[in-house]
């Protein structure tokens, strides 16, 4: 860690969450999703319009941007944006950002929001929107080898290969996080499922089946940062911002891949739990990306949750459930909640730590973690350590 | 399997070309020795933009695989399997392409390139090395 990093461990806080519906046909635009969601989480808040300073989002050329989202909310006083490039490897990146520029003192209200219509428009499991992202495609793409599903089987397998990871193993994922879903009335998916269903689900790629995937989805949702004072005086419970970490790793596509059983989170999450001054063993609930279900297994280990190796195992012990020692997903997840690129999971973490996640609250919740997508398709992760103040 | 066709770069237009001579080639590092790919301009390790290309033999072992059975390339039937290999010439190197081996890969195992004339276009095949 650097020597002079800000000491901002719980001087920001979210004071808010917004969502709009999650469905498969918004029938709006993005830029309608995003104005709704940023509203939606100004109103959580007690806030208005009027109090925003700042905004941030991430996202592929698929969103709408600060630039656009300013204009349409009339807001004429943002002292500070970002707009930031890439997929759900930089969602909690975005938020740590405006933790930081509220810290600074750069701004003192910035909702950070993701807007999407990736069900109806741009699918990210497909290839409709073109090969963007990287030229390291070009050793790919050739071969059919262009899809999310297909990268992460092919790292799902390469870890089942090394450590006897089974597809028990990310059922028993599955159906965990859908028992979740089914206390949760935003889920898209409330049917409970069973191994079985797990398991007669069809191919994708091998060896992931449907319901190793995750669901596109429309939707937005956003999150507002402010200061920790400031919060304490709003509307809602606030939630303390302990860690905001990110950064880079080693590309996962092709080239410089040491060992493809191990993610970007390895080399943050020392970084992370340093900041907030908080362990592994210190956190009560834990949502983590989950583009599909090998995500949730490898960022376990690599968050030391269990032993390298030993995600499956520790998942299919009933571990992560909602009664478990770490529940995980508490809302069901991308996999069967919906697929907000990362700030659902963000907002999921502060419902949990408010004590207002209903069927579905895991008692006296004080510690969260929310990670964003480990670092395979871009060699970037991030992920944020929040607390109840 | 006609999927999409490669766009080369600035960076790797000369490997393509040598791929379409059925020359595997990854470039060495004249300032380290270190050899890397896919083809770039900087020496991941030693920072050095001085290279030369050097053929090698296209072999390595199998790091894992897909079985593609949704269609996310039209007009590519489906199944069809994808292979991850790395590559013996370049220890941190993983190559990706189709495998030709009639059954399904095995962990480890060793495998050699095989040129694909697709189109106008060459691609590099696995199949085991025997």
């Amino acid at each position: 860690m650097p020597k002079r990093l800000l000491d901002f461990r719980d001087a920001t806080a979210i004071a808010g969450v917004g969502y709009t519906p999650f469905s498969k046909n918004s029938g709006v635009s993005t830029l309608t999703l995003a104005c709704r969601a940023v509203l939606a989480a100004l109103d959580d808040a007690g806030l208005s319009a009027a109090d925003v300073d700042g905004l941030a989002t991430h996202r592929v050329g698929d969103s709408a941007p600060p630039t656009l989202v300013g204009p349409a909310l009339g807001l004429t006083g943002l002292s500070w944006h970002l707009d930031q490039f890439g997929g759900g490897s930089v969602s909690h990146a975005v938020v740590g950002q405006a933790a930081l520029a509220v810290a600074a003192g750069m701004a003192e209200t910035v909702v950070c929001y993701r807007a999407i219509n990736a069900r109806s428009e741009f699918r990210m499991g497909g290839t409709g929107r073109g090969l963007p992202v990287s030229p390291e495609v070009q050793y790919q793409a050739p071969y059919g080898y262009v899809a999310p599903p297909q990268q992460y089987a092919m790292y799902a397998r390469a870890h089942m290969l090394r450590y006897g990871t089974t597809a028990e193993h990310f059922g028993a994922l599955a159906v965990t996080q859908r028992a979740n879903a089914v206390k949760n009335p935003r889920a898209l998916m409330r049917t409970p499922i069973t191994l079985e269903d797990y398991l007669a689900s069809r191919w994708i790629a091998e060896p992931f089946r449907l319901l190793d995937c995750c669901l596109e989805t429309d939707g937005a949702c956003a999150v507002v940062v402010t200061t920790a004072e400031r919060a304490r005086a709003l509307r809602r419970p606030p939630v303390l911002i302990s860690a905001a970490a990110w950064g880079g790793g080693q590309s996962h596509l092709s080239g410089a891949a040491g060992d493809p059983t191990v993610t970007a989170a390895a080399e943050l999450a020392p970084r992370l739990y340093a900041q907030a001054g908080l362990g592994p063993a210190d956190v009560d609930v834990a949502e983590i990306y989950d583009c599909f279900t090998y995500s949730v297994v490898v960022q376990l280990e690599d968050y030391g949750f269990c032993p390298k190796g030993e995600g499956g195992p520790y998942v299919a012990s009933g571990a992560t459930a909602l009664d478990g020692p770490l529940p995980v997903n508490t809302h069901g997840g991308f996999l069967s909640e919906g697929y907000v690129h990362g700030v659902n999971h963000i907002a999921e973490a502060v419902s949990q730590l408010r004590g207002e996640a209903g069927d579905r609250q895991v008692p006296g919740a004080e510690v969260a973690l929310s990670t964003a997508q480990p670092g395979y398709v871009l060699p970037a992760t991030s992920a944020l350590i929040l607390r109840r103040a | 399997m006609a999927g999409h066709r490669p766009e080369p770069d600035r960076d790797s237009r000369e490997w393509w070309e040598r791929i379409a001579r059925h020359e595997f080639a990854v470039q060495r590092c004249a300032g380290c020795g270190v050899d890397r790919f896919p083809a770039r301009a900087f020496c991941p390790a030693c920072r050095g933009e001085e290279w030369r290309w050097r053929a090698v033999e296209p072999e390595g072992r199998v790091e894992s695989w897909i079985v593609a059975r949704q269609p996310f390339v039209p007009g590519v039937a489906v199944p069809y399997v994808v292979v991850m290999v790395r590559l013996s010439a370049v220890p941190d190197g993983l190559a990706y392409g189709n495998w030709r081996g009639g059954r399904e890969p095995r962990a480890g195992e060793r495998v050699r390139g095989v040129y694909r004339e697709e189109g106008d276009v060459t691609l590099v095949d696995w199949e085991p090395a025997g």
